[in-house]
C-alpha cells in the first residue's frame, strides 16, 4: 500500500528515498536505471535495494472502495 | 544489578547476575580470563523459552591465595579500564 | 594493565563509518557490538491518539509506521521510560509525511523528513497525538539505533610467489579491510605498507591489485573493522560511545554489588 518506512531485513530507513526513487525510475519522461539511481540514493545493500524496486502504491487503487 | 551467589568457597565462586544478558557476561568472562590469579572463569545463560533458570551464572575459580570475589571485582575493574582505553582511544581518532 | 587501544577511521560519516580498533579481544568487540544494537536507547512513537484518521489505512496501520521514524535522540538528555509528545495533523489531499510531525520538545524530531506516511485524498484527514518513549533495542527493534552493526577481522595479503603460467585466472574476491604488507607488488603506485585499504578500492578482486601473483590471505588477530550505521538518532560518534558507557556502567555497578 505505502512503501515499507524501514527495510525489513536490516531496518534501514529507505522510506526516506521513495518519492525520488519513483519520480526517476517510474514517472519521469526518461526513466533512469533503478540501479544508478538506487547507487546514487546510497541504498546500497540488496535488502534495501529490494524494498523499493518490488514496491507498488496501492493507495489510488483502494481509495475508490472506501 | 542484582547478585545472588549459589556457592562459595575460598577459590571458587557461583554467582547469579540477574538482567544481564551475552552483551556484559560474555564481556566480563573474557576480562576474568585476562585476570591474574583466576584459572577458570565461564558463565551459564539460558534462553527464556527453555523455563526454569535464565539469569546468567557466573563461575569463577581461583589460584590458591586468591579469593574469587576479589578475582570478580578485579574483573569488574578491568573492564571498567577496557571501557576507559577504549572510548579515549576513539575519541583521539574521531 | 589493560592494553592500549588505537583507533583508525578508514570512513567517517555523520550516519555511516568504518573503524579499525586494535588490539581488541573478541569478546569486547562483541560486547560493544551488542551494545550498539540493543543497548542504547532511541526515542521510538509507542502509543498513538486518533482524533481523526479517515485514511484508507487502519490506526494500527499508521500506529507502526510512525513508531518506525526515527527520531533524534540528545545523548544524556533524557533518562529511559521518557515520553516527549508529538502531533500530526494534515488534510488531503497530499501525503503525509514524517517531516509534518510537530514534537513538543525541540530535541526530540523526526531524523528524516521525507517519510510517506499516508498518502491522502480529497476530503481524508489524519489528525493524531503520539507519545515516543525513550527504550533500548532489546524492547523493540524501532528503539535500535544502530543498523548494520558489524565487525571482522582485518585481513592482510602475503604474495607467496609468481602465479603459474597456465593457471586459471579466476577473479579472487575479498570483502572488508585489508593492511597493505606487499606494497611493492601492489598495482597501485602511492600503495605504502601499513595503508588501509577497503575492499572496494580495487573492486573487491585481488587481482586487480596484485596481478599475476599467487597470493595467501589471513585475518590479523586481535585486530577489528567495525563498520557501523546509525537510523539517524544520532550520530556514529555518540553511538559508539554510548555503547562502550553502557558496558562501563554495567561494570561499575557489577563493582558497587561485589564490594558490598
Amino acid at each position: 500500500m505505502m512503501v515499507p518506512v524501514r527495510c525489513f531485513t536490516c531496518g534501514t530507513v529507505v522510506g526516506e528515498h521513495w518519492e525520488e526513487f519513483k519520480a526517476r525510475t517510474r514517472e519521469a519522461e526518461e526513466p533512469e536505471d533503478p540501479e544508478k539511481v538506487l547507487d546514487e540514493l546510497g541504498v546500497e545493500r540488496h535488502c534495501c535495494r529490494r524494498m523499493l524496486v518490488s514496491h507498488k502504491d496501492l493507495v489510488d487503487i483502494v481509495a475508490p472502495y472506501q | 544489578m542484582e547478585l545472588r551467589v549459589i556457592e562459595k568457597a575460598d577459590t571458587m565462586l557461583s554467582i547469579e547476575v540477574a538482567g544481564e544478558d551475552h552483551t556484559f557476561m560474555n564481556v566480563l568472562k573474557g576480562a576474568l580470563l585476562e585476570t591474574e590469579g583466576v584459572t577458570a572463569a565461564t558463565y551459564d545463560v539460558n534462553p527464556e523459552q527453555s523455563g526454569g533458570q535464565t539469569e546468567p551464572i557466573l563461575t569463577i575459580k581461583t589460584e590458591e591465595n586468591v579469593d574469587a570475589l576479589d578475582a570478580l571485582e578485579d574483573g569488574a575493574e578491568r573492564v571498567i579500564a577496557k571501557s576507559q582505553n577504549f572510548r579515549e582511544a576513539f575519541e583521539a581518532a574521531a | 594493565m589493560t592494553e592500549e587501544y588505537e583507533v583508525e577511521f578508514v570512513d567517517l560519516g555523520e550516519r555511516e563509518a568504518t573503524f579499525l580498533v586494535r588490539p581488541i579481544t573478541p569478546a569486547f568487540a562483541n560486547g560493544i557490538r551488542r551494545a550498539m544494537i540493543a543497548d542504547v536507547p532511541t526515542f521510538s512513537i509507542d502509543t498513538v491518539r486518533f482524533i481523526e484518521n479517515s485514511s484508507v489505512m487502519f490506526d494500527e496501520q499508521l500506529g507502526l509506521r510512525l513508531g518506525l521514524v526515527p527520531l533524534s535522540t540528545p545523548p544524556g538528555e533524557f533518562e529511559e521510560g521518557e515520553e516527549v509528545t508529538l502531533s500530526l495533523d494534515v488534510e488531503g489531499p497530499e501525503t503525509a509525511y514524517s517531516g509534518d510531525l510537530v514534537a513538543s520538545d525541540p530535541m526530540v524530531e523526526p531524523a528524516d523528513d521525507n517519510i510517506p506516511i499516508i498518502d491522502l485524498k480529497d476530503g481524508q484527514r489524519l489528525e493524531l497525538e503520539a507519545d515516543a518513549v525513550l527504550d533500548s533495542g532489546r524492547e523493540h527493534a524501532k528503539h535500535q539505533g544502530g543498523v548494520a552493526v558489524s565487525y571482522r577481522h582485518l585481513q592482510t595479503v602475503e604474495v607467496v610467489g609468481e602465479r603459474g603460467e597456465f593457471a586459471a585466472d579466476d577473479p579472487h574476491v575479498l570483502r572488508g579491510v585489508i593492511e597493505e604488507q606487499e606494497a611493492d607488488a601492489a598495482a597501485d603506485a602511492d600503495a605504502q605498507n601499513g595503508d588501509l585499504v577497503p575492499t572496494d578500492a580495487f573492486d573487491n578482486d585481488l587481482t586487480n591489485r596484485y596481478p599475476e601473483k599467487e597470493l595467501d590471505v589471513h585475518d590479523i588477530e586481535d585486530a577489528f573493522v567495525f563498520n557501523v550505521e546509525t537510523d539517524g538518532s544520532f550520530d556514529v560518534e555518540t553511538l559508539v560511545l554510548e555503547a562502550v558507557g553502557s558496558l562501563e556502567t554495567r561494570a561499575d555497578e557489577l563493582k558497587e554489588a561485589v564490594q558490598l
